[in-house]
């Protein structure tokens, strides 16, 4: 670090202070968001905190200025935060970034309940001393810049959670942040979640909340901050017109909502749901997020498929989803033994992102096509025959593709293809013998879930 | 000075306990575009009517072969 005089310190640190008070009182989120923007490693942060390293007496100057001194409680453990976070000791920063963020919160939630002031938020805010000028300054919190602000926020809390996670865990500490992140948020969107203009704001903690959750592997909890959105009617698909500036970002964010919940639906298996939601996180996904995309479809492809519609093949080479190609082929040919191949070849991949149960069961439809493929091929040479299927020859086909079983089990898995409607007929069970409908024998699904 | 080597493998081991590899990018605040192109190409990656009757490829030829084959191996 090169030399830093006491009076280049003092002059960084002060116009720090000053661009932070007229971003707030301006109400300018595209000069306040990087202010907060801890973990984004800007120049102009940076050299704040070679500043505060040098000026070890920042708080005074936070007091000192009039302006600064009315947001002191959100700035001395913002700049305490900048400082660590520099310094690399993310734990610290983490502390006294949810410090700062709990402030900047309660100023916020003040003013909405400042509408009919209660003693009780009176007198916390007039402990702090500030509050005719936060009354003044956050009067418009409802706006969009303040939203914004609070989107950086947010997701700031969550990523310097991680960080000290990472931290206290190569320490051998036990790493609690991003739990205390969770909780932290879950407050802020306790507060959020109502009618008006605050959804947007609950919209964007509710993202961040989604991704600890699923980081922690605690998704369960996201059920209470779904069903808070969802029965607050928090936001609706078309209220929020797309060209409208202030609402792309709400449209953004409801695209990483979209995105979680529809993952949540393929664990539950409601593909029908999943598939609405994660069609939705597709088809307004940023066309410069390609990662974002391939994402979504390392969902959407398993649940398009179990419901029998195919990904097409530029679709998968595309976004590199190879692995999905060969399960594909396998429904496409009814091809048992490469769907098992395939399944066994990316197993980790599946099981990781938790399709692995939902691929399986495409086993069914695989073989649905391959008794239709016997069925085409018989028709072709005998029409008159064709309706009547030899379970004889589907364990022949089954030997072929190296798969032993006898003639029970095959007329089990005839059964259940029968049971969930994918073939229509009956078994002739003294005689061996699938007999099917003459009208439409192997039913599409049409894009509904099999036995539906 | 005894430098401090940090077990960066062992820390990433223990922090692949609360990895989602599938984590969604944060989007960018006010970036706009229009998602009518988009949502055009959307239609156009599925198909849904690939369930067809076509036995002309190599899969069908092969099963045909073996169904056809009365002499089974079996």
């Amino acid at each position: 670090m090169a030399y830093l005089s006491m009076g280049e310190a003092h002059r960084r640190i002060t116009d720090y202070l000053s661009r932070f008070s007229d971003a707030v009182s301006s109400q300018d989120a595209a000069v306040l968001s990087p202010l907060l923007a801890v973990s984004s490693n800007s120049a102009s942060l940076q050299s704040l905190a070679d500043a505060l390293n040098v000026f070890q007496d920042s708080n005074r100057l936070v007091g000192q200025m009039e302006r600064s001194s009315q947001l002191a409680e959100i700035l001395s453990p913002l700049l305490r935060c900048i400082q660590s976070y520099r310094l690399g000791r993310f734990a610290d920063a983490y502390v006294a970034l949810e410090k700062a963020a709990k402030y900047y919160f309660v100023f916020f939630f003040c003013l909405f309940v400042s509408k009919i002031p209660t003693l009780f938020w009176f007198m916390t805010v007039w402990r702090w001393g500030f509050f005719s000028a936060f009354l003044q300054e956050f009067r418009n919190w409802e706006t969009p810049w303040a939203m914004e602000a609070l989107y950086t926020l947010a997701l700031e809390i969550r990523l310097l959670a991680e960080k000290a996670d990472r931290e206290l865990a190569s320490s051998g500490k036990n790493p609690e942040k991003l739990q205390g992140a969770g909780s932290f948020l879950m407050r802020v969107f306790g507060a959020l979640a109502g009618k008006g203009p605050k959804r947007a704001g609950a919209l964007y903690v509710a993202c961040q909340l989604f991704k600890v959750y699923f980081k922690l592997g605690t998704v369960h909890l996201c059920r209470s901050v779904i069903r808070s959105i969802e029965t607050a009617r928090i936001f609706d698909f078309e209220e929020f017109p797309v060209k409208d500036k202030s609402t792309c970002n709400v449209n953004l964010a409801q695209v990483t909502y979209m995105y979680y919940t529809g993952r949540l639906e393929v664990y539950n298996e409601n593909f029908l749901v999943a598939d609405q939601k994660l069609t939705y996180a597709l088809m307004h996904c940023s066309p410069r997020k390609e990662t974002n995309k391939r994402m979504i479809l390392k969902y959407l492809i398993p649940v398009k498929l179990s419901i029998g519609i195919l990904p097409k093949q530029w679709l998968i080479e595309k976004y590199n989803l190879i692995e999905y190609g060969e399960v594909v082929n396998a429904l496409k040919k009814g091809d048992l033994r490469l769907l098992r191949q395939a399944l066994r070849e990316h197993e980790d991949r599946f099981l990781r992102s938790g399709v692995y149960l939902v691929l399986e069961k495409l086993e069914l439809l695989v073989y649905q096509r391959l008794i239709k493929k016997i069925y085409v091929l018989q028709k072709q040479k005998d029409p008159s025959k064709a309706h009547q299927v030899k379970l004889e020859n589907i364990v022949k086909a089954l030997k072929w593709l190296e798969l032993d079983m006898d003639i029970d089990e095959v007329e089990c898995i005839v059964a259940i293809l029968i049971y969930k409607n994918l073939i229509k007929g009956y078994i002739a069970h003294k005689s061996k013998v699938v007999v099917l409908s003459k009208q439409d024998p192997f039913p599409k699904l049409n894009g509904k879930p099999v036995g539906s | 000075m005894a430098t401090e080597v940090k077990p960066a493998a062992a820390e990433d081991a223990k922090m692949d306990l609360f990895e989602d590899d599938d984590e969604f990018e944060e989007f960018e605040i006010d970036q706009e575009w229009d998602d009518k192109e988009e949502g055009k190409e959307a239609l156009q990656q599925w198909e849904d009517d690939w369930d067809d009757d076509d036995v002309n490829d190599d899969f069908s030829l092969q099963l045909r072969r073996e169904l056809e084959n009365k002499s089974a191996k079996s």
